[in-house]
């Protein structure tokens, strides 16, 4: 667990000194190349962190932080994608304004990520949610000539900052039911506490909060308009680091409290039945929208709501589980599924959105007219996109494949097999849009046939990510294992 | 000891990639290392296929449900979930392995004269799509299965969609959609099957005869969905005739000779095998379903304006008796019917697999496949005219060729199941009507004046009258076939206390 904190240290030096270069005028690189040295080693930390099993349940840093391995996969994720955001930013804009900043507030942003990941404390968690989101505000309007960048920004700090509010308001009425913000001692108070409305609310406003950066329909609007108004590489950032720090909030606080604590006694209105109906509507209403959207941005947008709705089908199969103390196997296999799906989601969409992002910066077009013909003017960026397309629909041999197998196996037997049908059915509409796009890539003529140049790091960007795709599509073993031994550590 | 089935799955994936970058450097050796490949994949396929036979053949088979060369590993083994690598051979899965080794091989021919853009890409997607399909035929795993059935799809989309007809695009579109659709239906089935027994496995042969019956139902009715788009029956075959016709005709021979058997084979290992005592129950069903697809494929084919699509419904047709010979060995308890569906899956694929070559040779040589405007081709054509004649003959299963004993087969079956499925005679007579009639307009026929046409070259027509040398194999040595056929179909029915 020492681990953690170095890498913290790391981070958080990064974070204050990327600026402090600044003053150097002709040497702001350093900044830059810092914030990237400072990410790439707190990823060796964190996997030394893993490896060495400095593994317990029970918190340490004044009862703050849990070094469990639930929090080593999300702060994995979240730090290797945000390397690679910043690789990507570093190469693709190296001359813009205010360059260390931007890297101060990337890795600000990673350091609170880091740090939600491993909160075991409500306060912890807050605060750290706040860190990850403020630089995030920021970043969404780094274009600050740009309309549409000032447009998300705006639209995302002020949906940003209701759901931190909604957040605060549901921390404090567990506060004021239990009397304690460590999150083992809520549970443990919550075990003993009968029936109580209070705490139903707090649920399900702690639901509400983490739904906004989940990106869960009805809390989704804000989605679209900021991906596709951010710079392109904040936009990797949100759909792929961001909104995975919600899932592990909502691990870490609202799945944990439904293993002792029912929404509502005896009646339909369950969390499980909550959040399936929840993963329904965003799975269905993501793939929808996908289907009839013109830009790419706003397509992958729409794209990783309806993968929202896949991950919450293990959330709902676990809450189910714990409930009613039926179907553990279910529940464990569910949530298995859902954080190797986030673990895979961020590298399909990863992959996606980077090959979006060098689409645009190259052809300068963001609409899907830009992308017909692609596979000969851009045969590894259009070989990319289509890898990652096939592994967000389910294909095997990638990676999406073996988390959506999870997902559904995991609730086909149970009450919830509606859950199962609706996502299946889901999944093979959803291919209508992904499939949309490849056959604009390879099968449709193009504006021209001339190659248009790929820069170096977007190719070894994407040979690590197809790498990624197709390897763990074939030897997923140590990643279920992993995601396996992350769900048990929830169960208190 | 060789893992022998590993070997012939991963041969044709593994060579693609060197196949790929051969034949961007030469074409010849591209394509010699490309046909040589796939003819040590058939030599091998003979193997795997002599050993199921030596094994497990004669008619009097033991009944065991065994699988010859079986090879397991463990792949995914956390606390909560296990999935196995597991590939075996029995008598429903050699001849398929077999079939498509041939197919393979006769289509990469075919394809020399036939593509002519992008080549590299188009050898290499045909290996990666006979290791997709073989590994379909071998793997006992059924996340295994689901593996290599979705990989199918992905290859198939790009050749029909690049190197296909006029209107490719549309066709490779809405095959796509329809068979990503069927696959995830047949999802549900596998999971649910999965979930169905205590403790959980996907392990087909462990699988078979434990799933309780009262969970049997919705399953088979899915997985029923998910092969019923692939072979395809009735109502869901919407996307064959746009996909046959607009494929290149080599691909147009592995789609209606071997993609279909895929449908017709995990009818009987999974949706039969796998969920026998509701197959049982619902076989009329099934085989009414069955019935209406042959019906179906070889009326509509009476009005076919095109040669190709003639063949997409006389092919729909085949599936048919393949579907009705499956499910009436399930209602009659004997086995008769289901040795016909499997013996039919194979001679299909070689008679499809012909017409189809044919139909693009024709199409190279006269520039059209359409009806009325072809005719003289005995003039025009000769060497075509007479393959297209004797391809016919097989298709309307008269002897010497096996796909009479296939369908005879299959018939008789129905019968045992029902007196009234002698009505399905007449499927046969329409098809022998319209292939007539077809064969009086376009081949016998006077040519227009001054038409003119290529003939096949002579070495080609050798190649395509290749085609038809396992049909009549078939007709003399069917028990080649039905024997090792037998024990697995009598497994089925000992589940279901036949």
């Amino acid at each position: 667990m020492d681990y953690i904190l170095a890498a913290v240290v790391v981070l958080g030096a990064a974070a204050l000194g990327a600026p402090v270069l600044q003053t150097a005028e002709r040497r702001f690189r350093i900044g830059a190349y810092a914030s990237m040295a400072a990410l790439a080693l707190a990823i060796v930390m964190v996997a030394a962190n893993t490896v060495n099993g400095g593994i317990s349940t029970v918190p340490y840093f004044g009862n703050l932080l849990v070094s469990d391995p639930l929090g080593d996969i999300f702060a994995l994720v979240v730090l290797s994608v945000t390397l690679a955001v910043a690789v990507a930013s570093f190469y693709s804009s190296p001359n813009g304004p205010n360059i260390p900043s931007y890297y101060s507030l990337l890795v600000f942003s990673a350091l609170g990520m880091v740090l939600l990941s491993y909160s075991a404390d409500l306060l912890m968690l807050f605060v750290a949610w706040e860190l990850m989101s403020l630089p995030t505000y920021v970043l969404a309007g780094f274009d600050k000539k740009r309309v549409q960048s000032n447009e998300a920004a705006a639209k995302y700090a002020i949906l940003g900052a209701l759901s931190s509010a909604i957040i605060l308001y549901a921390i404090s009425l567990t506060y004021g039911v239990t009397g304690t913000t460590q999150i083992s001692g809520v549970v443990a108070r919550l075990a003993l506490e009968p029936f109580n409305p209070l705490v139903s609310v707090a649920i399900l406003l702690f639901v509400v909060g983490f739904g906004f950066k989940m990106s869960i329909v009805p809390f989704h609007m804000w989605v679209p308009d900021a991906y596709e108004g951010s710079p392109p590489a904040i936009a990797t950032l949100f759909a792929t680091a961001t909104k995975k720090a919600g899932f592990v909030a909502a691990i870490r606080v609202v799945l944990v409290i439904a293993t002792v604590y029912a929404l509502a006694p005896n009646s339909v209105f369950t969390l499980a039945n909550v959040l399936a109906v929840l993963a329904v509507i965003t799975m269905t209403l993501g793939n929808v929208a996908a289907l009839t959207q013109k830009s790419m941005t706003r397509l992958l947008a729409y794209s990783s709501i309806a993968q929202a709705g896949y991950i919450l089908v293990g959330f709902s199969i676990f809450a189910y589980s714990q409930q009613t103390g039926a179907f553990a196997y279910n529940g464990l296999l569910g949530l298995t599924g859902s954080i190797f799906h986030v673990v895979n989601h961020a590298i399909m969409k990863g992959a996606a959105f980077l090959a979006a992002m060098v689409v645009l910066t190259q052809l300068k077009r963001g609409d899907l007219g830009a992308y017909n013909g692609l596979a000969k003017r851009m045969p590894i960026t259009a070989f990319t996109l289509a890898v990652s397309f096939l592994a967000l629909a389910g294909v095997p041999p990638l990676n999406g494949f073996w988390s959506k197998l999870l997902l559904f196996v995991s609730v086909i037997n149970t009450p919830l097999a509606w859950v199962a049908v609706a996502a299946i059915l889901n999944s093979a509409f959803s291919l209508g849009y992904y499939f949309w796009v490849i056959k604009r890539m390879y099968l449709d003529p193009g504006e021209s046939t001339e190659r248009v140049k790929e820069p170096l790091w977007s190719v070894v960007l994407f040979a690590v990510l197809v790498g990624l795709m197709i390897g763990i599509g074939l030897f997923p073993q140590q990643f279920i294992s992993l995601a396996s031994s992350a769900a048990s550590s929830v169960i208190p | 000891m060789i893992p022998i089935l590993s070997i012939v799955l991963f041969l044709p994936i593994v060579a693609s990639v060197p196949a790929y970058l051969l034949l961007k450097r030469s074409r010849a050796s591209g394509m010699w290392f490309t046909l040589g490949v796939t003819v040590v994949e058939l030599l091998l396929a003979v193997y795997v296929f002599y050993f199921v036979y030596a094994n497990f053949g004669g008619l009097s088979g033991s009944g065991t449900g065994q699988y010859a060369l079986t090879e397991e590993y463990s792949w995914v083994s956390v606390a909560s979930f296990g999935v196995n690598y597991l590939v075996g051979a029995d008598g429903l899965s050699s001849p398929l392995v077999l079939a498509t080794a041939l197919l393979t091989v006769f289509a990469v021919i075919g394809s020399r004269r036939l593509i002519d853009k992008a080549e590299p890409a188009y050898y290499a997607l045909i290996l990666l799509f006979e290791g997709a399909i073989v590994g379909v035929f071998l793997s006992l795993d059924l996340v295994l299965f689901y593996f290599f059935w979705d990989l199918v799809m992905v290859p198939m989309f790009f050749l029909i969609g690049i190197w296909g007809g006029d209107r490719k695009t549309y066709a490779a579109m809405k095959f796509m959609i329809f068979i990503f659709t069927g696959s995830m239906i047949l999802l549900l089935a596998l999971m649910a099957a999965y979930m169905g027994v205590s403790p959980t496995t996907f392990d087909i042969p462990s699988l078979a005869g434990r799933i309780p019956a009262a969970v049997q139902y919705l399953p088979l009715l899915a997985s029923f969905i998910g092969f019923g788009i692939k072979l395809p029956v009735f109502p869901l075959h919407s996307w064959l005739p746009d996909a046959y016709t607009q494929a290149p005709a080599p691909v147009a021979v592995l789609l209606a000779g071997v993609q279909s058997a895929m449908g017709g084979y995990g009818l009987i290992r999974i949706s039969i095998g796998l969920f026998p005592e509701a197959a049982h129950q619902w076989a009329w069903a099934f085989m009414a379903v069955g019935a209406v697809t042959m019906f179906y494929g070889a009326g509509v084919a009476i009005l076919s304006k095109n040669l190709k699509s003639m063949f997409a419904y006389t092919s729909l047709a085949g599936m048919g008796f393949v579907v009705f010979g499956s499910f009436s060995t399930m209602a009659s308890g004997s086995i008769i019917g289901m040795q016909g569906a499997i013996l039919e899956m194979f001679v299909h694929a070689f008679t499809a697999g012909s017409l189809f070559m044919l139909a693009g040779y024709i199409q190279k040589g006269l520039g059209t496949t359409d009806i009325p405007l072809m005719s003289g081709l005995q003039r025009l054509v000769p060497r075509g005219g007479l393959l297209l004649v004797f391809s016919c003959v097989g298709a309307m299963a008269l002897p010497p060729f096996g796909s009479f004993v296939a369908e005879v087969l299959v018939i008789v079956g129905g019968i045992h199941a029902t007196p009234y499925a002698a009505v399905t005679i007449l499927v046969p007579v329409m098809i022998g009507g319209y292939m007539l009639w077809m064969i009086k307009r376009v081949v016998l026929s006077p040519p227009p004046a001054g038409a003119s046409g290529v003939d096949i070259q002579a070495i080609d027509a050798g190649v395509l009258a290749l085609y038809l040398v396992p049909l009549i194999v078939m007709m003399f040595f069917s028990v080649l076939v039905l024997g090792p056929a037998a024990p697995v179909v009598q497994h089925i029915l000992q589940l279901v206390g036949h």
